[in-house]
C-alpha cells in the first residue's frame, strides 16, 4: 500500500460520499497521508448547512432503511468520518473550476473544507500515491 | 512486563475499531501493550493490515463470547 490516498470525491449521492468517508477515515488510521479534492456533484454536501441524504434514482425508496441501518450498526455519518481524518492530517480541497461554475464562493463552503485549489495542484499533491475518483 | 492499555472499540463499527487503535497508537512507546475489544467482524483482518502496514506486531486475536480481543506489541514508533 502506498502511503498516500487522493480521492477525487465527483459523486453528490451520500452513498457514495459514504464511501469516500470510510475510506478516507480508514486510510488516515493507517498512516496514509488523505487528500480529498471536491468538485461538480461532490460540492453540493460541502457548502455550509445541514446535509442532505440524496440517493440514486433507483435506490430513492431504501432511504430510511439505509439510515435505520447505519444508526442500528452504529455507522458514524460521512461527515463525522471525513472530520476523523482530518484529525490524522486528511485535507479537503474544492475544485476552484467547479465552484466558479455552481457559482460557490470560499465563503460559501463548509469549515471542513481547507483550501480551494486548481487540478493541478491536487495533481500534484497525488503525485506517486493512489487516487480514487468516485 | 507492562500492562496493556485497554482499546474499548465495542460497538463501534468500521472503520471505528481501526481509527481508535490509531488514536492509541499515537500516544504509545516503544514496547508498549495494547489490548483492542471490538465487535466489528472486520475488526480481525483489519488489525492485522493495520500492525503490517505500521510496523507493529499482533501477538494474540482471540474470540470471547462477547468480544473480539486482538492484543497489539508496538514495536515501530
Amino acid at each position: 500500500m502506498s502511503n498516500k490516498l487522493s480521492i477525487i470525491l465527483f459523486s453528490g449521492t451520500t452513498d457514495k460520499i459514504i464511501s469516500a468517508g470510510v475510506l478516507s477515515q480508514a486510510a488516515a488510521a493507517m498512516g496514509s497521508e488523505v487528500k480529498i479534492f471536491v468538485t461538480f456533484w461532490g460540492l453540493l454536501s460541502f457548502t455550509k448547512g445541514p446535509k442532505k441524504m440524496i440517493l440514486p434514482k433507483e435506490f430513492e425508496n431504501m432511504g430510511a432503511a439505509l439510515q435505520e441501518g447505519m444508526q442500528r450498526e452504529n455507522v458514524k455519518s460521512w461527515y463525522e468520518m471525513i472530520k476523523e481524518a482530518k484529525e490524522f492530517g486528511a485535507k479537503v480541497y474544492a475544485c476552484s473550476m467547479a465552484c466558479g461554475v455552481m457559482n460557490i464562493k470560499k465563503q460559501d463552503l463548509d469549515p471542513i473544507v481547507d483550501d480551494m485549489v486548481g487540478a493541478a495542484t491536487f495533481l500534484q499533491e497525488a503525485e506517486d500515491g493512489q487516487i480514487l475518483f468516485i | 512486563m507492562t500492562e496493556a492499555r485497554i482499546i474499548d472499540s465495542r460497538g463501534a463499527a468500521c472503520p471505528g475499531p481501526i481509527t481508535d487503535l490509531a488514536k492509541a497508537y499515537r500516544n504509545s512507546k516503544v514496547g508498549d501493550l495494547l489490548e483492542m475489544w471490538a465487535t466489528d467482524a472486520g475488526v480481525k483482518a483489519d488489525a492485522q493490515a493495520w500492525a503490517k502496514k505500521t510496523g507493529n506486531e499482533i501477538l494474540e486475536i482471540r474470540d470471547d463470547p462477547d468480544k473480539i480481543v486482538i492484543k497489539i506489541k508496538i514495536n515501530k514508533r
